[in-house]
């Protein structure tokens, strides 16, 4: 019983595919899943929540070590349910505009939800796998979900190819670190990797010679740095994000953009964290903070600077997505820091949710503004529109003001708490370059609502207006609320935020500061 | 001359970079996933021979167990997914080449920017 | 250690290696002496594919229904769920109740892509 509590957060969205599956098959006509997924994913949510309030069960035994249930997996697996549900409510109304209706999509998004949950709670190179997979085999068909269109067929071929790639390079990687340490599990594989050497070499269990294990360690941990900026879409690994983002039907953008991403950063900081998050391997120059922040530099820089030039809104928001990236990392790199790295990994937390809801609502209005067989994807599909339909072009405005970081927004206070903690950790020249970068982000968000509120549309051209859905309005209105409420009170939500590290931290680490104490 | 695991490790290696070359340098959609394919089965290589090389456990009371078999289990799992990997990718590349009548990954051009 | 990495590689591969020298061996000679001692004498008629003897019809390459593919993907993917069924049962008595509880749940999800498969009209072979 205790197993089914800890699970339930992610056994809903598993439960709930299944009955999701039969109800497609079953059902006579397709349409009307988008309700029950979206409230699934709500429900979801909710567990997670209660589980919170109640207090993790410390009895976390029954799990075996695979995966970790902590307040820091529930803040994560509450996010994606969120971004799941809202993605859920956006497709009921995009899928049906535009006659894509069938139901697999319902069920592939609530398997997705679930591998993300198990992908952000994973404590084992096994279900870090498993999770990686189950959520992006399902992404990968729902962005080939649009049978007939070339461009949404070569997304997904893309996005496919290089995602099975990088889930390789992350298997070699894990397979490298159970040759050298015979373990699977993040504490096992940190506690042989940060035993002394001395220790280790009198140990007549180690197989292979202490010098070969670190240096294959390192090895494995690139390979696992690899494959995770392949997912989270950083330089130089991005190529795939912006061709998967604009062939992807929009809704599938929004939950590859949002929940993928958020899943993603999360196992990539635990593993991170929990593997290579000690002293000697994250604080010193070559470890990987340092490696990571040419990582995250690069990905802000590039990001920014060629979302500058593009036309497309779509295709705008891919590669905003891919500067928000960099962003995150920031984060990341100043986590393992001593002292300050809580709040560094809180920050990273918060900005996730925060991006989350920002890039939802974003997308979500986006969805909005067009109608069947009249996508509004260009920067010139939408001039005029603000002024044309003001409550459907505020909505765009709010979260496009989010994604730059205007105060009061959500997205002001991520970018700043973010920032923060990475001069705290000591890396100013990465706070001053991100800083900029906010800057230069501003132009192209704010060139959209130049276009809704300043142009005119071209004469004879198409005249943007908003689709009629309940769902697409309570999608953005749910984001929005979200987006205004933590712009509104961030303190408390950055709180909770250092609660569900708080938690990680006095739990996960405990292999390192074993690793520590055998060392005299 | 004695096979170690630090040949297994090489033999693996060597298969994995084959794949990763493959996949990297040919131009047919289905051979990357070959490729891909290739680079599960070097991991799997991988595991299970390091779990072939794991000590036996030392129990309390002198008795000596085989160690835990998490890397065949491990490559099991691998192998499943695989599996599903390659139902999703093929039908992936099916509905490419429907469309566009052609498996060559530098046909998907559509998409720039 | 294991005693299998205490041989050496003659001791634990010799056999093989003899099987493989072997058949090359017996390979290389009978190409060598049938490409030697048979008399040569082709005609258009040998050229052609042979065919169980009648007349080849079509090109050589035949285009498959993806059909097949669908079914043969099918296949595959249930086919490949049940290696973990072999050490389930291997460890059947060991693991109990437990171990076929969670069996059957691996089942019942089994099941449901099956009925799932079944309903969406994957299984017929008349679209």
């Amino acid at each position: 019983m205790n197993l089914v509590l800890l699970l339930s957060p992610i056994l809903i969205p598993t439960v709930g595919a299944l009955v999701l599956m039969m109800l497609d098959a079953f059902q006579k006509e397709d349409g009307g899943l988008a309700m029950p997924t979206a409230l699934l994913h709500f429900t979801a949510a909710a567990m997670a929540l209660a589980l919170w309030q109640r207090g993790v069960p410390s009895d976390t035994s029954a799990l075996h070590g695979f995966l970790a249930i902590d307040k820091t997996s529930l803040f994560l697996d509450a996010t994606i349910a969120l971004g799941g549900g809202i993605a859920s409510l956006l497709a009921g109304g995009y899928l049906a505009e535009h006659k894509l209706d069938r139901g697999e999509y319902y069920p592939l998004i609530a398997f997705s939800t679930a591998g993300a949950m198990l992908l952000v709670s994973a404590s084992d190179m096994l279900m870090l796998f498993l999770g990686l997979e189950t959520m992006s085999l399902g992404v990968y068909a729902m962005t080939g979900f649009r049978r007939g269109s070339p461009r949404s067929a070569e997304a997904s071929l893309k996005y496919f190819l290089l995602g099975s790639f990088a889930a390789a390079l992350m298997l070699f990687g894990s397979a490298l670190l159970y040759a050298v340490t015979g373990h699977t599990d993040y504490a096992g594989i940190a506690e042989v990797l940060h035993a002394a050497p001395a220790n280790a070499a009198a140990d007549a269990a180690a197989a292979i010679q202490v010098v070969t294990r670190s240096r294959i360690s390192i090895l494995a941990m690139l390979l696992i740095v690899i494959a995770m900026a392949f997912k989270v879409g950083a330089v130089p690994f991005h190529m795939w994000t912006p061709d998967a983002y604009e062939g992807a039907p929009t809704s599938t953008m929004a939950y590859m953009s949002s929940v993928v991403k958020a899943a993603a950063f999360g196992a990539f900081a635990r593993v991170m964290l929990a593997v290579y998050g000690d002293a000697a391997s994250a604080g010193s120059a070559a470890g990987w903070p340092a490696m990571l922040a040419w990582v995250a530099v690069a990905t802000m820089t590039v990001g920014n600077l060629v979302a500058l030039t593009q036309t497309s809104v779509k295709r705008m928001l891919a590669y905003s997505s891919i500067a928000h990236a960099g962003y995150v990392l920031l984060g990341v790199i100043a986590a393992p820091r001593e002292g300050t790295g809580t709040t560094a990994y809180a920050s990273v937390l918060f900005y996730l949710l925060a991006y989350t809801v920002s890039n939802m609502g974003a997308v979500g209005a986006l969805i909005l503004a067009g109608r069947r067989g009249a996508e509004s994807v260009s920067y010139d599909d939408l001039a005029g529109y603000a002024r044309r339909h003001p409550a459907a072009g505020f909505a765009m405005t709010l979260f496009l003001l989010s994604l730059t970081g205007v105060p009061p927004t959500v997205g002001f206070f991520a970018k700043f708490y973010v920032i923060r903690a990475t001069l705290d950790a000591g890396y100013t020249a990465l706070a001053l370059i991100a800083v900029v970068n906010s800057a230069v982000s501003a132009y192209y968000y704010l060139g959209v609502l130049v276009k809704m509120y300043m142009r005119d549309p071209a004469p004879g051209a198409a005249l943007a207006s908003p689709m009629r859905s309940g769902y697409v309005t309570v999608a953005i209105l749910t984001a929005a609320v979200f987006v205004v409420w933590m712009g509104v009170m961030p303190e408390r939500w950055l709180d909770l935020a250092r609660e569900a590290v708080g938690a990680a931290t006095a739990a996960a680490p405990s292999a390192a500061t074993a690793g520590g104490n055998a060392a005299p | 001359m004695i096979i170690t695991l630090g040949h297994y490790l090489a033999l693996s290696s060597v298969l994995f970079t084959i794949g990763a070359a493959g996949f990297l340098y040919r131009r047919n959609a289905l051979v990357a996933l070959m490729s891909i394919e290739l680079m599960l089965n070097a991991v799997n290589l991988t595991l299970v021979a390091a779990n072939r090389w794991l000590p036996a456990v030392q129990g309390d009371a002198g008795t000596v167990s085989p160690p835990a078999p998490s890397g065949h289990v491990f490559a099991f799992f691998v192998i499943a997914v695989a599996a599903a990997e390659a139902a999703v990718g093929l039908a992936i590349v099916l509905s490419f080449y429907r469309l566009r009548k052609t498996v060559r990954t530098d046909a998907a051009d559509m998409l720039r920017g | 250690m294991n005693d299998a990495s205490q041989l050496s590689l003659t001791q634990s591969y010799g056999p093989i290696f003899m099987i493989v020298a072997f058949s090359l061996f017996i390979a290389v000679t009978m190409f060598t002496l049938a490409s030697l001692l048979g008399p040569k004498n082709p005609t258009p008629e040998k050229a052609i594919p042979y065919e169980c003897g009648s007349e080849s019809t079509g090109a050589a390459h035949v285009k498959q229904s993806v059909k097949f593919y669908l079914t043969a993907i099918l296949f595959v993917v249930f086919d490949i769920e049940a290696i973990f069924l072999y050490p389930w049962a291997v460890l059947f008595q060991r693991l109990g109740v437990t171990g076929l509880v969670e069996m059957l749940v691996f089942l019942t999800v089994l099941t449901a892509a099956l009925v799932y498969c079944w309903k969406k009209g994957a299984l017929e072979w008349q679209t």
